[in-house]
């Protein structure tokens, strides 16, 4: 997308115009996608929830309630940021980071069709991968700088939960670049034109959809936050802005997941009949609902429960599937 | 089952235990002297497991403690009150026989000011620490230093 | 708190799991319980004394807020405290009545738990799903009564109003959808779901020995193993003819606890069925005067309330007022378990056992 704004402006304007001129292009296309999804994703999300609880959810602001979300921003945006002995650089750099990783990532994946991506480059699901997997370190970063025990704790708790799990993830993740041979999503998704690679690695499937929704913090692996023990774990003390950049990165994250699961596992945008595009967003957003179910069923398990669970039977699981991988790959 | 108790603690105490009947529906055993009560718990303890709830009854200059117990086989309770002066409210304590009196002695300590004498830790449980007197009693007066009460003062 | 080791965690008074003003001092090492202390008063109004100030029938008022979430069982405990002084026999239908109303209540009570352990373990749906059954015995108490949380129904010598002639074609729907609910939709959140169990099963253990310790009542006792219930063992109101069974649970651990409510719903289901079956044709209530005189008497009245075996001690005088009331809390013995249980279990732990307690604050601090 990049090359193609770069490419059509450089008819009008000189060098250093055109790059300019891309570049917020760009920027305009990427937080418009970073505004939008969160009012998209958030509604389901509650209208959803809401259903399954037999409430209504939101109705009031904009049409079946659509613009709740922008609503609730806006609140955000009024509210005054109350803190006492915070460690004012760490603590407003951490939701700055966040957001920036979920910049990173809907700058480089793919949206839903081959190169079809605001910035190509050859390695994007590494990129992907390292912009989820710097959130452990901010969380505890965030948790220390609020000067909160409620917030250590959250912190301790989300840099320990993201660590176990994010090494399964990779792992995961590598059975699925060796079957493909790339790092590239294009590729990866070019590889399941015939069969989808669900049929060939289903234990990478549950592996990585696990994994993947502890690493995202989502709501039977919610242990960081834990509304009900923790308050709200390491974001105790945030509000205002540096919340809601907080909700956006998260509707960001849990969207980047469904999309991950359907370029890695479900074939992507291959599908026969309808345009690719359309198989995309088809699967992406069954995806993303199926992803979105189980924070209204399960309740939130213990830490060490968790962590347990994670060294004993994800990180074997994943590597076991790896040699198997691996041996039927090269052998 | 009960008046095997009742008859234990006649046997044991003999004078110093009275059985009032009239005065309500259940037996009210009357424990003379307050000393005896530890031994009386004990006794006690063989049947009934817990202290159901023990109630302080201001009736200057005299305060009568209610001890109600009750155990977990059937629907006896027994009645055991101990009366004792305003000018020494102490009494011994029944936690280290019944566990479950712990916080009621603390509530009545905190509403009364009745001492338990061997109480691990008898501290004020319902009200602040540094409240202004004990509000159940009777000649409890709603002063300055009540209406003044901020809870500011207080240390966590 | 003598030896402090690791963090001093201060949870509540202030915290959306203590169930409104329980404080916990939770000194921690990582994130296990070294040693906790319970601390209670908060939500001190001062009852007992407000109690010495009123006469006996504007208590009621008073009374309701004691265990907010089953204040029909309040009200009938302190009628049946001024009734039993004052030498007062109600009617048949007034006893029939309290005993539905009871009842009601205790589902009430009981779905407010069943709602606010799912949701102290994360699982929000719970909380909606059980709110939302209450909500519907709500509509049948305000229909009855005119109040909701706080109905003010009962009054000394029987109940304010009749039963409206509607009654039964209103409250039996929702009994059986109450009951069709519980048995499919709640097993399948809670009692099927293995993430619930796991959360629940073999945590904050409160064995026999405990209980007996403590003086622990009610569901948290039959969750231990004690096969004992007021209504069944001292029959009051009109239990004496109700077939009912009394639930008991092995275990003693906050799933079992979780069990006992659930089966306690059903049970009151059963007794209303019967209770609205029999009720007797006649007069509601009994006139009394408004100001009543008791004789100077001791009167000890014991209920089985939702949350255990709650007790008034009244003390009269010849007044019109009582000398002394003393109420008897059933959660103010439980909570002491906390002490006892918690050590060496999560922070995550607190939460699931406090909840698998039930305390009302209301009642606790009085």
């Amino acid at each position: 997308m990049l090359s193609y704004a770069y490419a059509v402006l450089s008819r009008w304007l000189p060098y250093p115009l055109n790059l300019i001129g891309a570049l917020i292009a760009l920027l305009v296309a990427s937080l418009a996608i970073v505004a939008v999804i969160p009012i998209i994703i958030g509604w389901v999300d509650r209208k959803y929830g809401a259903r399954i609880q037999s409430r209504w959810g939101p109705t009031y602001v904009g049409p079946f309630g659509l613009l709740q979300n922008v609503a609730d921003l806006i609140k955000l945006l009024g509210k005054r940021v109350i803190t006492t002995n915070v460690d004012i650089l760490s603590y407003t750099f951490v939701p700055i980071a966040l957001t920036a990783a979920a910049f990173l990532m809907i700058l480089i994946i793919p949206w839903g069709g081959p190169n079809l991506s605001i910035v190509n480059i050859p390695y994007n699901l590494l990129f992907i991968y390292v912009a989820m997997a710097v959130s452990p370190l901010l969380i505890l970063l965030a948790g220390w700088s609020e000067n909160n025990k409620y917030a250590i704790i959250g912190g301790f708790r989300g840099a320990t939960q993201i660590a176990t799990y994010e090494l399964a993830l990779i792992v995961t993740i590598l059975s699925v670049t060796i079957l493909s041979g790339s790092y590239n999503i294009n590729d990866i998704v070019a590889g399941q034109s015939s069969v989808w690679y669900v049929v060939y690695l289903p234990l990478a499937f549950i592996l990585f959809i696990t994994a993947g929704y502890a690493v995202v913090e989502r709501d039977p692996f919610d242990i960081p936050e834990a509304t009900q023990e923790l308050l709200a774990g390491w974001k105790v003390e945030y509000s205002g802005l540096r919340y809601g950049l907080f909700l956006l990165s998260d509707y960001v994250k849990i969207f980047m997941l469904s999309m991950l699961v359907v370029y890695l596992f479900l074939g992507g945008w291959n599908g026969p009949l309808l345009p690719a595009f359309v198989w995309f967003w088809i699967k992406t957003i069954v995806t993303m609902m199926i992803l979105l179910t189980p924070r209204w069923v399960y309740p939130r398990v213990r830490i060490d429960q968790l962590v347990k669970f994670g060294w004993n039977w994800m990180l074997p699981l994943a590597i076991i599937n790896l040699l198997a991988v691996g041996m039927v790959v090269f052998v | 089952m009960p008046s095997k108790v009742v008859d234990a603690l006649k046997d044991s105490f003999k004078d110093n235990v009275t059985v009032l009947s009239d005065n309500g529906v259940e037996d009210v055993i009357v424990l003379s002297d307050k000393k005896l009560l530890k031994e009386a718990a004990k006794l006690i303890k063989k049947i009934h497991d817990i202290v159901f709830l023990i109630t302080v009854v201001d009736r200057n200059p005299t305060f009568e403690i209610g001890y109600v117990f009750s155990n977990y086989v059937d629907k006896s309770i027994l009645n055991l009150r101990v009366n004792i002066m305003q000018d020494d409210l102490s009494i011994d304590s029944i936690t280290s026989v019944f566990p479950s009196a712990d916080w009621e002695e603390r509530e009545a300590y905190d509403m009364f000011g009745i001492k338990f004498n061997g109480h691990p830790s008898l501290k004020r449980i319902l009200l602040p620490e540094d409240w202004p007197g004990h509000p159940l009693r009777k000649d409890f007066k709603v002063t300055d230093d009540v209406r003044n009460w901020t809870g500011l003062d207080l240390k966590f | 708190m003598e030896k402090q080791k690791g963090v001093i965690l201060n949870i509540g008074p202030v915290h959306p799991a203590t169930h409104g003003v329980l404080k916990l001092i939770a000194d921690l090492e990582g994130d296990t319980i070294d040693n906790i202390k319970v601390e209670i008063g908060f939500l001190h109004r001062g009852k007992e004394k407000m109690a010495e100030m009123r006469y006996f029938s504007n208590y009621y008022p008073i009374v309701d807020k004691l265990d907010y979430v089953s204040a029909l069982q309040m009200e009938i405990l302190f009628a049946s405290v001024v009734e039993k002084a004052a030498g007062i026999e109600i009617p048949p239908r007034a006893v029939y009545i309290r005993t539905i109303m009871a009842e009601i209540q205790r589902i009430m009570s009981h779905l407010v738990f069943v709602g606010s352990f799912g949701m102290d373990v994360g699982n929000y749906t719970g909380f909606i799903w059980a709110f939302r059954e209450r909500e519907e015995l709500m509509t049948v108490v305000e229909a009855i009564s005119g109040g909701r949380l706080a109905p003010m129904y009962i009054c000394n010598g029987g109940t304010f109003y009749d039963l409206p002639e509607n009654f039964s074609y209103m409250l039996s729907p929702v009994l059986d959808r109450i009951e069709k609910k519980v048995k499919n939709e709640y097993a399948t959140l809670f009692q099927k779901n293995n993430v619930f169990i796991m959360r629940s099963k073999s945590v904050g253990i409160i064995d026999k020995q405990l209980v007996k310790q403590l003086g622990i009542t009610g569901p948290n006792m039959r969750a231990a193993g004690i096969e004992r219930d007021i209504r069944r063992i001292d029959p009051y109101l009109a239990y004496e003819e109700m077939e009912f069974e009394v639930p008991t649970e092995e275990d003693g651990d906050a799933y079992s606890r979780f069990l006992i409510r659930i089966r306690e719903i059903i049970e009151s289901i059963k007794i209303i069925r019967q209770a609205m079956k029999k009720l007797p044709a006649g007069s509601y209530k009994k006139p009394v005067p408004w100001l009543l005189k008791i004789p100077a008497k001791y009167t000890l009245v014991r209920h089985e309330v939702s949350k255990g075996e709650m007790a008034m001690h009244m003390v009269t005088d010849g007044g019109m007022m009582p000398y002394r009331l003393k109420i008897r809390s059933p959660t103010f013995f439980s909570l002491k378990a906390l002490e006892k249980v918690l050590v060496g279990s999560r922070i995550a732990d607190i939460v699931a056992v406090i909840a698998s307690i039930d305390p009302v604050m209301g009642e606790v601090d009085r």
